[in-house]
């Protein structure tokens, strides 16, 4: 996944300005940034829920910058999204919630397959004994998981997670952290907006720090964070 | 190996049947499903799309009935009735009948004599009181002139008119203005209830593109959770266009009903009455309409659904 020059306008204000990065292939990344440093639009851009103002953006070979709308499935296959307010559908179980994902996606799956799929995105996430549950019968760091479960569930060779751990406890988040290393691991890129600087610090990973629309910072993993975000706002 | 990480390909024919299934499951069952949860607010749109429909039929009926009026007119108008003198000497009814014959612009001349008038008022409603009242027979003979074109008719009129053997009181059924009004009435009936259907079309159509406006915004999170996860394009928008047709089909079986029973009723009323009230109508013309209403439902539902879709549901 790469940025090259991306800026990104609404009307006067400038969400992103001139940015440039590469996420490699099993990479675990963090991106972080006061409120309003353009985390949550540098996300929507590798979704194309927008589109840049200048520059490109390459999701696993597609320019998602320059995409038809009749080709726009075909790059959020590619995307495995998880929000803070995990955006489950309430009148589904955690199962059902999860094959939704894959049907709608692929018409050739039948519910028996989607059903075995399901249960194992399920059960890899520890979440197998909860799987005919619906989301008001579970806990935040529950219904986390099967939001992740959802977005893992047809293997995309990238995950965008914007504040996964927003809504969590501390212990909790850190379950859902180490979810998304596993997940890592497997030569899923996995890029994760939040505010959470303990998770980041502990966890050693790359960081991008946002600051005013730019990346101020990129630090390679296995460096402590310098909070260059925190000085600069 | 592969073979047993992978598995064996399903047959094609499992294949097709999962996906047609599976499209029938989101396509029409969610529609279905939707449509039946959102039925209070589908309601205007139904009750405006009916009564469009409805009229439309309606108006085809009139249309049909008034094309026939108008061929009637258009051949009556053609035929000038010159009324013989009660006394006229034998003789000169037989010239007038030899320069008839001898004009250019007539096509047909017969000679109507004062009993076969009479006969023909005693089918004609009211005539056959007035023939009755009156002591002797009060209708006159004539010659019945078809002329070749309804612009010739004046022209005939006026040569012929003053022709000794004419009655100099009432020569003839020429009304130089009769047929021109019809026709303008017919105009202007047909512009007034065309603007009027268009009207009635374009509030149908809003009310339909509003009433699946608020299923899309009252289903913003399905949407989004679909588009995110990279449901295709047809596959988000089809629900909606489904459930307009579905509006549709309700609306356009209603209106054709109403309509086919319009038209029964109209044309049992005709049969039972002495005059033609609905000239052309037929049962089974009826029966046309009404199934073209059926058909045009659905496609005017699904067509002002994908509108509301393709301008509401961001890609």
């Amino acid at each position: 996944m790469e940025f090259v020059g991306v800026n990104r306008v609404y009307g006067q204000v400038v969400a992103l300005d001139d940015c440039y990065f590469r996420l490699m292939p099993g990479e675990l990344s963090f991106l972080v940034g006061p409120s309003g440093a353009g985390k949550t639009t540098l996300l929507r851009l590798i979704n194309r829920e927008i589109k840049p103002s200048r520059g490109e953006v390459w999701v696993d070979g597609l320019p998602a910058h320059d995409l038809p709308p009749r080709r726009l499935a075909e790059l959020r296959r590619k995307v495995g999204v998880v929000f803070q307010d995990f955006k489950l559908l309430p009148r589904l179980t955690a199962v059902e919630n999860v094959a939704f994902a894959l049907q709608v996606t692929d018409l050739r799956i039948s519910d028996d397959e989607a059903g075995d799929r399901a249960l194992d995105a399920l059960d890899a996430v520890g979440l197998h004994d909860r799987a005919q549950h619906y989301p008001h019968q579970l806990s935040g760091g529950q219904q986390q998981r099967v939001a992740i479960a959802r977005a893992v569930v047809s293997q995309p060779p990238l995950l965008i997670a914007d504040e996964p751990t927003g809504n969590l406890d501390q212990e909790t988040a850190w379950q859902i952290m180490t979810l998304l290393e596993d997940i890592a691991k497997f030569g899923t890129t996995v890029l994760v907006a939040t505010h959470n600087m303990e998770i980041v610090n502990r966890l050693q990973r790359r960081v991008l720090t946002l600051a005013g629309g730019r990346v101020v910072d990129d630090q390679p993993a296995g460096r402590s964070a310098k909070l260059v975000w925190l000085t600069s706002s | 190996m592969a073979d047993l990480l992978v598995g064996p390909r399903p047959p094609r024919w499992r294949t097709i049947k999962v996906v047609v299934g599976n499209a029938g499951r989101y396509l029409f069952g969610s529609a279905l499903r939707n449509w039946a949860r959102n039925l209070g607010s589908t309601a205007p749109a139904l009750g405006s799309m009916t009564l469009l429909l409805l009229l439309c039929g309606l108006g085809l009926v009139a249309g049909v009935v008034a094309q026939n009026v108008a061929a009637t007119e258009a051949r009556d108008a053609s035929v000038l009735h010159l009324y013989i003198r009660d006394n006229a000497a034998p003789d000169e009814v037989d010239a007038l009948q030899m320069r008839l014959r001898s004009d250019s612009n007539v096509a047909r001349v017969t000679f109507v004599s004062k009993a076969e008038a009479l006969a023909r008022a005693q089918h004609r409603p009211g005539l056959p009181e007035l023939a009755d009242a009156a002591e002797s027979n009060p209708f006159p003979a004539s010659y019945d002139v078809l002329v070749s074109s309804v612009d010739r008719v004046g022209t005939v009129d006026s040569r012929f008119r003053h022709d000794p053997a004419v009655d100099p009181g009432v020569p003839s059924s020429y009304d130089p203005n009769a047929y021109r009004r019809f026709q303008q009435v017919l105009f202007w009936t047909a512009a007034i209830g065309g603007a009027f259907l268009l009207l009635l079309g374009f509030i149908a159509v809003t009310v339909t593109a509003n009433s699946i406006r608020a299923a899309i915004i009252s289903r913003g999170d399905e949407i989004s959770i679909m588009q995110l996860v990279g449901a295709p394009l047809w596959m988000v928008r089809g629900p909606f266009v489904i459930e307009g047709a579905m509006t549709g089909a309700v609306a356009g079986t209603l209106a054709g009903l109403l309509a086919l029973t319009v038209c029964v009723v109209a044309v049992q009323a005709g049969a039972a009455s002495f005059a033609q009230l609905t000239p052309g109508l037929t049962i089974s013309l009826g029966l046309t309409i009404g199934l073209l209403l059926v058909v045009v439902g659905p496609v005017l539902g699904s067509l002002s659904s994908l509108g509301s879709v393709r301008r509401y549901l961001e890609s």
